[in-house]
């Protein structure tokens, strides 16, 4: 049972083999929403096939050794074009698993064909219904909705299963049944939920009413054990942590060590632990990068950025410093390090908004409502005192 | 789902775990909370199961939850990207 505070021994140090890289083969995207956090999506810096087939020759080797996956991010990945994209798709072994995070506005029956033929995961970002997508809008400031779900059906047609991430902006009551039917409606097999983050170029605040965000995570668990069909990530690894907890295993949740995450960005810039640092520049930090895979191979990289880049050293001590001081440690596993940064300034601080709004309410929502719907029998033993 | 069989107060706004570690308040609350939760799991279970993504038998209770074979694995939780 609960008594001293449980110490939690995983996320030291940074794993030497990740397990996906994030490729960013364009750094356009023909989106313009209102919250993104990159730089540069207007402009169209292409991924060279050199680029491709540096990462290739570790991922290869990597993925030999057990599941491995490269996630083509963006810049809105689908506008490099199929040629192109074939072409850094090339150097990599069947083995390799691919994912797409795409606005979906671009697909159509060859870009569905061209996944069945790569064998290519697809995630699509899309908001909810229509009016939740106000933000997501054209380089012109149309709105975007139909195409996506031009895309979305297209992808239906085809019988290819899709994942779905959901940014959501306001948490307010009502929202969470709403957004979980309509992701029901969709028919996609995993939903990720994101609160809005103050991140990038994105500014606006996220501070949240954390009655209002733990309510919104406690009503989403409700909707979602009506009609589970839904792999929902939130819930999961809450019911994840909570489920250790009660039997004692708290401490083997988290990863032994972190895992470095690599970004190649498309000229082959190597930015590790959050993609959202790449592309940006800092008087102190530099580039944030860690090397490029023209010149140096990736395993190198990994292996050298605690000592050779400050900011990752400096947020390892950040991680230390989230283990020594939040409750949550054991659930979150740290602040991660574009949240830091772009709330604080530095890398070496602690809880940050994102943790309140997307870790620690999140938690306290799920035990809200586990707590509110408890069995008539454990209700009555507990109105009685000896539950 | 059972029935709302009591309401408390939601806990976000009144976080206790800025304590010396000599206590553990969130332990405590996850506890407090395991008749609910035990219900809220074995529902998970069984749709985990009827997603097909029920754990191999051999692993590891814990370890067990990443190996949903059909789950991205970019969908993960610590430094993921969005």
């Amino acid at each position: 049972m609960a008594g001293q505070r449980q110490a939690f021994s995983g996320m030291r140090g940074i794993a030497p083999v990740p397990t996906y890289v994030v490729m960013q083969p364009t750094t356009l995207c023909n989106l313009d929403c209102a919250y993104c956090y990159l730089p540069f999506r207007s402009d169209d810096r292409k991924m060279p096939a050199e680029v491709a087939a540096a990462v290739a020759g570790a991922v290869n080797e990597w993925s030999a050794a057990g599941r491995f996956s490269v996630v083509w991010h963006g810049g809105e990945p689908l506008a490099t074009g199929r040629e192109r994209f074939a072409e850094l798709l090339a150097p990599f072994d069947p083995g390799v698993e691919h994912h797409v995070q795409t606005n979906a506005t671009l697909i159509d029956e060859r870009w569905c064909e061209f996944f069945a033929a790569h064998e290519i995961r697809v995630s699509v970002s899309v908001d909810g219904p229509r009016e939740r997508n106000a933000e997501r809008v054209t380089r012109g400031g149309r709105p975007s909705y139909d195409r996506i779900m031009g895309g979305i059906e297209a992808l239906r047609r085809h019988g290819i299963g899709f994942s779905a991430l959901c940014v959501v902006a306001r948490p307010e009551p009502g929202l969470a049944t709403e957004l979980y039917q309509y992701f029901l409606d969709l028919e996609c097999d995993v939903l990720g939920i994101n609160i809005e983050e103050l991140e990038g170029v994105n500014a606006r605040s996220n501070a949240r009413d954390p009655v209002a965000v733990a309510g919104f995570w406690s009503e989403l668990v409700g909707a979602w054990r009506r009609d589970p069909r839904i792999h929902v990530r939130e819930v999961e690894w809450s019911l994840r942590y909570a489920a250790a907890v009660l039997d004692g295993t708290a401490d083997e949740v988290l990863p032994r060590q972190l895992d470095p995450i690599p970004t190649i960005g498309y000229d082959g810039s190597v930015v590790l632990l959050s993609p959202e640092l790449a592309g940006f520049t800092d008087p102190q930090y530099a580039d944030f990068s860690s090397g490029n895979v023209l010149s140096s191979p990736l395993p190198e990289i990994i292996a050298g950025a605690a000592a050779s880049t400050p900011w990752v050293a400096e947020f390892l001590s950040g991680v230390e410093a989230c283990r020594a001081t939040c409750a949550y440690f054991g659930f979150c596993g740290g602040a991660h390090a574009a949240n830091r940064y772009f709330e604080h300034g530095r890398f070496d601080g602690t809880e940050t908004d994102h943790c309140r709004n997307s870790k620690i309410h999140l938690l306290e929502g799920v035990l809200d409502h586990a707590r509110d719907h408890e069995p008539p029998q454990a209700s009555r033993r507990g109105a009685g005192g000896s539950g | 789902m059972p029935e709302t069989t009591s309401h408390h107060k939601p806990r976000g706004g009144e976080r206790e775990d800025r304590d010396d570690g000599s206590s553990d308040p969130l332990a405590q609350r996850v506890h407090d909370a395991r008749a609910g939760l035990t219900v809220l799991l074995t529902e998970a279970e069984e749709a985990r199961r009827q997603r097909a993504e029920a754990a191999p038998t051999d692993s590891g209770a814990v370890c067990a939850w990443n190996h949903f074979e059909n789950i991205p694995t970019f969908y993960n939780w610590n430094n993921r990207p969005r």
